[in-house]
Formats: C-alpha cells, sequence, structure tokens
C-alpha cells in the first residue's frame, strides 16, 4: 500500500516535472532525447563532485587553517 | 498639479484623489511608490474618484508571480529548441514535412509559404491543436454535444470516431442571457418568419434587400438604446471595420486603447487617419495623449485636427476588464473629442436593465456620440448595429461601404433579434428578460467569488461575465483544455498571439443559462484540475467568508 501511494506521488511529480518543462507538449521521442541529456548532464555534475569534492574540502580547511 | 477633470473633485473635497490606471505593472514590475509602507501587494484596486462613479469600481490584475514567469520562459525555451530540431530535420527530409510547401520546380522562385513566420503555428499551436475548432453538433446553449475526434499524427490530421460526446457544460459561448436556444419564443418566430421571408434576401441594403422587418428592428434597437436612431449590418466585424473608414479620414486623430479588437484596428487603418494608442483603461495617458494632440496639432503643419475619435470597448473580452466610462465621457467633453464604443461584448451583459455600459455606469447615451454593438453575444443572432444621432446615422446609410456593398441581414435573424430585444425589454409581457439579466449578474458574482476564494488568479472586473483564469505555462494551455474536457466540461484556452506570450489564460464565459447547480460542477472540476496541474498561483487567498468592503478604498497609489 505504502508502495502504491509513493508510486502514485512519483508519477504526480513527474508530470509536474513535464507540464514545467514543457515536455508535456512533445512527442515521446523528443522527451527521450530532452531526459537523456538532462540526466547525462546532472550525471556528470555529480561525478564531478564526488571526485574532486574530498580535494575541495581539505583545500578549504587548510585555508581556515584549521587542519595543516 | 495641473488641474484636469479627473482630479477636481466633485463635492469640494480638498486634496486631489489620486486616480486609478496605475496598477502594479505586469511580470515583476511595481510602480508603487508606497509599496515599502505595504505588507503585501494590493489585491483589489477600488477607486473612489470624486463622484464619477456611483458604485465602487473593484477590479485587479495580480501581478505574475517570478518564479512562475521565469520558468514559463525556460518552457517557451526548450519548445523553441525543439522547433528548431524538428525544423531541421523536416528541411534534411529525415521527417516527413506536413505543412504546405512550394513544388520542387519552384524552390528558386520568391517563397510563397512564410517558412520561418510559421515556426509558431508549425511547432508549437499544431502540438496542442486539439483544444481548438472543436465540431459541435448541438446548439450552443449551456450544454453541447461535441463530436469526438482522434488524431493518430500528433495533431495534424484528426479522424472522427463516429461517437458524440453528450452534456458537455459549455463555458466558451458567448451566450450572456442564455438566447442561443432551439426551443422557445424566439425560436418559433425566427421558423416562422424563416417560412414567410425565406432565408437569403439576395440582394444589399440600397438596393432591394430592405424589408419591413428592417426597419422595426433598427426603430426597436434605437428606442432599446435610448438614442434616436439605429443602423444594422450583417457581420459584427464589418460594422466596425467598414465604418470607422466613414466617420474619419485622412487630417483625423484616432485615439485607440491597447487592447482594442482587430475589427477597431483594421478599421482605424483603413481609415488613414493617425492612430495613437494609450495604455489600457488608463485615463492619464488618454489625458496626456489628448492634451498634446490640441497642443501640437497635425505631425508636420501643426494645423488643428479635423476631429479626435476615442475608440473603446465596453468589456475587453480578453482582460475581463470595463472601460471607465465615466471619466472617458468627462474627459471627452472638456477636450471636444468623439467618442466611439463598441459594446460587443457588454450589451444585454451589463447594467441593472441589460442596456449596457451605458446603463451600468448610469450615463446619458447621448454622451457617448457612435454607440456600436453586435447581436452575437447576448441576443444569440449574428450582426452588429451603430446608434447615435439621427443625422448621424443617415449619414452612415448612404456613406458606409456595408450598406452599400454587403448583403442583408437574413429574416429569420433579424426575428430573433427582434423577440429577444423585446424579450429583455419585458415587451412581450414577462419577466424573462429581466430574470435573466439578474440570474447573470448572480452567476457572474458567484462564479467570480468561488474561483478567486480558491486561489487561483482572475482578471478583470467584478461585474464581467468574461472570467480569463490565468495559467501562464504553454503546457498547462494543452493540459487544462484535455483534463477539463475529460470531466466533460468545454473551455476556450488562449495563447499567444491573442495575448501577451507569458500570459496565457483560460476564458470562461458565464450565462445566464446556466444554472447554480452546472456551476457547481464546473467549479469543483476546475477546483480538481487546478490542484492537478497546481494552478492555484494566487497569493492573496482570501478566507470564504470576510467581510473587508472598505480595507483598500482610500488608499492612495499615487505618489
Amino acid at each position: 500500500m505504502a508502495l502504491g501511494d509513493c508510486w502514485k506521488q512519483l508519477s504526480w511529480f513527474y508530470y509536474q516535472y513535464l507540464l514545467v518543462t514543457a515536455l508535456y507538449m512533445l512527442e515521446p521521442w523528443e522527451r527521450t532525447v530532452f531526459n537523456s541529456l538532462l540526466i547525462s548532464v546532472a550525471g556528470m555534475a555529480i561525478y564531478t563532485g564526488y571526485v574532486f569534492m574530498p580535494q575541495h574540502i581539505m583545500a578549504i580547511l587548510h585555508y581556515f587553517e584549521v587542519v595543516q | 498639479m495641473t488641474e484636469s477633470p479627473l482630479t477636481k473633485a466633485a463635492n469640494g473635497e480638498v486634496g486631489p484623489h489620486v486616480t486609478n490606471g496605475l496598477k502594479p505593472g505586469r511580470n515583476g514590475v511595481l510602480r508603487s511608490v508606497h509599496r515599502c509602507q505595504q505588507d503585501e501587494e494590493e489585491v483589489q484596486r477600488s477607486s473612489n474618484h470624486g463622484g464619477f462613479y456611483n458604485r465602487p469600481f473593484l477590479e485587479s490584475y495580480e501581478e505574475t508571480p517570478m518564479l512562475v514567469a521565469v520558468l514559463t520562459y525556460m518552457g517557451y525555451g526548450v519548445l523553441t529548441v525543439f522547433g528548431y530540431l524538428r525544423d531541421f530535420l523536416r528541411h534534411w527530409k529525415i521527417e516527413k514535412c506536413h505543412i504546405a510547401r512550394e513544388r520542387e520546380e519552384q524552390k528558386d522562385f520568391v517563397p510563397l509559404y512564410q517558412d520561418f513566420e510559421n515556426f509558431y503555428t508549425r511547432n508549437l499551436y499544431m502540438r496542442i491543436r486539439d483544444n481548438w475548432n472543436r465540431p459541435i453538433c448541438s446548439v450552443p446553449g449551456a450544454k453541447m454535444d461535441l463530436m469526438e475526434r482522434v488524431s493518430h499524427d500528433y495533431n495534424w490530421t484528426f479522424e472522427h470516431t463516429g461517437r458524440v460526446v453528450k452534456d458537455v457544460i459549455n463555458l466558451g459561448s458567448y451566450n450572456y442571457l442564455g438566447f442561443a436556444e432551439n426551443t422557445g419564443v424566439c425560436a418559433d418566430a425566427a421558423a416562422e418568419v424563416a417560412m414567410t421571408y425565406g432565408v437569403g434576401l439576395a440582394s444589399t441594403r440600397q438596393e432591394i434587400g430592405n424589408l419591413d422587418k428592417h426597419e422595426e428592428m433598427e426603430k426597436l434597437v434605437a428606442e432599446f438604446l435610448g438614442v434616436e436612431s439605429a443602423m444594422v449590418f450583417g457581420m459584427g466585424f464589418a460594422t466596425n471595420s467598414m465604418n470607422i473608414p466613414a466617420l474619419s479620414g485622412k487630417g483625423c486623430l484616432i485615439l485607440s486603447d491597447e487592447l482594442n479588437h482587430a475589427s477597431l484596428v483594421l478599421g482605424a487603418r483603413l481609415s488613414c487617419s493617425t492612430v495613437r494608442v494609450f495604455k489600457h483603461n488608463n485615463m492619464q495617458s488618454l489625458e496626456k495623449l489628448l492634451r498634446e494632440a490640441i497642443v501640437h496639432g497635425q505631425p508636420r503643419t501643426h494645423r488643428p485636427w479635423k476631429k479626435i475619435l476615442i475608440v473603446v470597448e465596453g468589456i475587453y473580452s480578453m482582460e475581463g476588464s470595463i472601460v471607465r466610462l465615466p471619466e472617458i465621457v468627462a474627459l471627452k467633453k472638456r477636450y471636444r473629442a468623439y467618442l466611439y464604443l463598441d459594446e460587443a461584448h457588454s450589451i444585454g451583459a451589463l447594467g441593472r436593465r441589460g442596456r449596457g455600459v451605458v446603463d451600468y455606469f448610469g450615463l446619458d447615451p447621448g454622451d457617448v456620440d457612435v454607440l456600436m454593438g453586435t447581436f452575437t453575444k447576448s441576443f444569440g443572432a449574428a450582426g452588429g448595429y451603430i446608434a447615435g444621432r439621427k443625422e448621424l446615422i443617415d449619414f452612415l446609410r448612404s456613406n458606409s461601404h456595408s450598406a452599400v456593398y454587403a448583403t442583408s441581414m437574413s429574416p429569420p435573424v433579424v426575428e430573433q433579434i427582434i423577440t429577444s430585444m423585446k424579450c429583455i425589454m419585458g415587451e412581450d409581457g414577462t419577466t424573462i428578460g429581466s430574470d435573466r439579466v439578474r440570474q447573470l449578474e448572480e452567476n457572474t458574482v458567484y462564479f467570480r467569488k468561488k474561483l478567486r476564494e480558491m486561489g487561483f488568479i482572475i482578471y478583470g472586473n467584478n461585474d464581467s461575465p468574461v472570467v480569463p483564469m490565468m495559467l501562464y505555462m504553454p503546457a498547462k494551455i494543452g493540459a487544462f483544455g484535455r483534463e477539463m474536457l475529460k470531466r466533460n466540461i468545454g473551455v476556450v484556452v488562449v495563447g499567444f498571439p491573442a495575448t501577451p506570450i507569458i500570459e496565457s489564460r483560460a476564458r470562461f464565459c458565464i450565462s445566464a443559462a446556466h444554472s447554480k447547480d452546472m456551476l457547481d460542477r464546473a467549479l469543483s472540476a476546475i477546483g480538481e484540475v487546478g490542484d492537478l496541474l497546481q494552478l492555484k498561483y494566487s497569493r492573496h487567498r482570501q478566507p470564504a467568508s470576510s467581510a473587508r468592503p472598505f480595507d483598500h478604498l482610500y488608499e492612495d497609489i499615487d505618489g
């Protein structure tokens, strides 16, 4: 039951996303193109963050002289 | 401050009350000087201008929320990018092209079809085209039947399945007094006249198409409006576009409102007069233009203008706003200009006796020089009229293009107008007319109040039966139309180019034929769809039963 509710909620959020970005008006293949572009860009951003976050945090702490 | 009719108080108060016209600008630009003193923006602007109005003039145009505006632009950006992509695919023949194209042999000639100009039509309008041009197969009364249609190639072509969607609540027809019906006195009278006079007249008014019915109808229209004489034409659009050129020409100045209808704009352009536009319903802008025109005269020669014609509408159908007629009449008297009032939507729909916006404000119809209106909206017929003084109408009878060249009005339509007008005036012995006028007023107030309470952004004056509800985002235009049809309610949604690009809306037209039960059903469906699509943008949700009539009455908004 909780899974059903969760699925309904998620599909409502997806519907809102489609409406706001005007993907609602596009054909299915156009939606696929847009979604894959969005996911690949977001994925790359997250990966870059994951790879470089430790270095950046160490640099910040070094700047504020919390750690040598 | 220079004295002007607007700032002079009629009862001798000290200190001018300020004028109206300044409403919070659209799309985030706020021009109010007292912003820091208010903790929230003005919702309803109620103006009291030293005695011009005998009732509160309440209208509101809530500002577009900033986030919604940004997201709307973003949505249009996405659609534009995909539009370019599809055009590219069509150009390189990767995809089949459904739009009109020249033949291969003519590719090097001057292009017949302007490809880029139709960009919007091809790439945005076509995608949600199923919300418009829906075929109706019954009389468009309070309820109607629609033919069901499907499209297998994303709205380029439609097929009728053969099924009929029955009893769709009609919130889109301009049926303000409910005279669009196929039973009842009007329909019977029209049918009888069709048996006597036939349907087509095969001539123009000036030749042999002038029936005794036309004379009777024109006398009745003049009596209805309270003027000396009237003239009737077969088509409302043609009334404006063919008669304004007869009334003004070279050396005349036309001051027309920003949001005037295409027929008025076309008539003004055809007349070859100088046309200047003043901001919508903004009396300071109009006064400034009038003063400049009188002081500077014609553009190069500085001669005085032959005449100055102010062209306004009674109710503006896209905004739902009512014209500020008392102030315009005061301005016109002060500056000796002429007034042309197009009451297409307001005749029959406003006023205690249904006589239009002049009756609504309690003014004298003789103050307006040219009264124009149409029979399409409140009378259930077709055509338009021009009314005014006898000399004006006699002039138009011989000098109007429409009188000389257009076929005269068909007799059943004339009879429908005569019967419905007599009904509204109460001359048929019943109170049906006045009941309907009252019912329309009640329906309007109820509908608007409920929509505002639900949290939607509604534009326009509280008394206008045209209710525009803002949608803003392009995808929601299509989604709203389709979701409402699923719930058996037919609405009209409007987008660019009829409205500014981000201000797309759904426009409801209330009718006296709607019963309270129908309105309630429509309201609950609108509420449901509003929650589903997240359309409740208003930030001024007022509690359901609040009596706050005098909160904003004396707010000073000018600096």
